[in-house]
């Protein structure tokens, strides 16, 4: 198989190494300093994830008084958490928590482009920036819903929140049934981005 | 504090032919290489050595290439080997690196023991 599309069986060896040379290079020329890539990476890794909003989520679903205040003054109650700095959102622009319940299910939207809370949530995925989800999401959001696989009943509001440089939402999923003298960390490990961001509903673990 | 550029630039490649592999909201790397070149791609440009957007026509440019080439010598598709082939692009152009020392990066090898594949793929530099 391989013989036949000339495969080369030493390429992920050769691109490794030419990184390392490259970088390497960079380095010894003073181009780049020796910790300027793991500076760069740490921050996708460790700093700037949906493991950001899940830990906030968590925290909002045994307080319910830190909920208030998560929603009243999102960047405000985020500082309040061990997060990283700047998890409140980066020069200027701030992040905004809506929170479902049993009256309003809230969805959230960046029509002009694919302004995102990516400290809380880490990278959108790639139908955010699609122009029929972005269009239809602001005209249709329960048909919308319903292909995610979330059919809001008739009774129930859907608020669509448009997300810009300024403002950037997110949600604040219902807490599932079967989650009863879960803790936090338990709980966090239940949220998902796409939860965060009202395209889904965070499952309730077997009971 | 450095979010704003990081920020725009995994955004700016966001739902576009160059888009990064994502998993559950964070970046996916499957070697340590690929974490690497990544971060050597973002760290050049916030240090100025070229504009992210000219990286990023790169790889559009490199991914076109690829896509391009005929079935029967077209290599795997694999992101970041056309991400490493963008960013040796754009490293040239810029004049980040001389010739001569990009010919050294281009001949690296893995240690001394292992011999490289005679049929390199026709995309690599």
């Amino acid at each position: 198989m391989t013989d036949l599309f000339q495969f080369d069986k030493d390429r992920e060896a050769s691109s490794a190494a030419k990184v390392r040379a490259l970088e390497a290079l960079l380095i010894e020329k003073g181009v780049l300093g020796s910790d300027s890539v793991d500076a760069v990476l740490q921050h996708f890794e460790t700093m700037a994830g949906p493991f950001n909003g899940a830990k906030i989520v968590a925290r909002a679903w045994v307080d319910p008084d830190y909920k208030k205040r998560l929603v009243a003054d999102t960047p405000k109650a985020i500082a309040e958490l061990d997060l990283p700095v700047g998890m409140a959102g980066a020069e200027g622009e701030h992040m905004a928590a809506v929170a479902n319940d049993e009256d309003v299910h809230n969805l959230i939207i960046c029509t002009l482009c694919s302004c995102y809370p990516w400290p809380v949530l880490g990278l959108p995925p790639y139908w955010y920036k699609d122009p029929v989800f972005r269009a239809r999401g602001v005209r249709e959001p329960r048909a919308v819903l319903r292909e995610f696989g979330i059919a809001v009943p008739e009774t129930k509001e859907v608020k669509v929140w448009d997300s810009s440089a300024q403002i950037r939402w997110f949600v604040v999923p219902e807490r599932p049934a079967n989650t009863e003298g879960f803790s936090e960390e338990q709980l966090a490990s239940l949220v998902t981005p796409e939860s965060m961001m009202g395209v889904a509903l965070v499952a309730a673990p077997a009971p | 504090m450095f979010t704003r550029f990081e920020e725009y630039a995994a955004a700016s490649m966001l739902g576009e032919a160059d888009s990064p592999p994502r998993l559950d909201g964070k970046l996916f790397f499957s070697n340590r290489w690929e974490r690497d070149v990544f971060g050597l791609a973002l760290s050049l440009s916030k240090a100025g050595c070229f504009e992210w957007e000219d990286f990023r026509q790169s790889l559009i440019a490199a991914i076109a290439r690829w896509e391009a080439t005929e079935c029967g010598t077209q290599p795997r598709w694999d992101y970041y080997e056309r991400f490493l082939e963008a960013l040796l692009d754009v490293v040239e152009a810029s004049g980040v690196l001389s010739a001569n020392e990009l010919a050294e990066v281009m001949i690296a090898r893995r240690p001394a023991g292992h011999v490289a594949h005679p049929n390199s793929s026709s995309l690599e530099h």
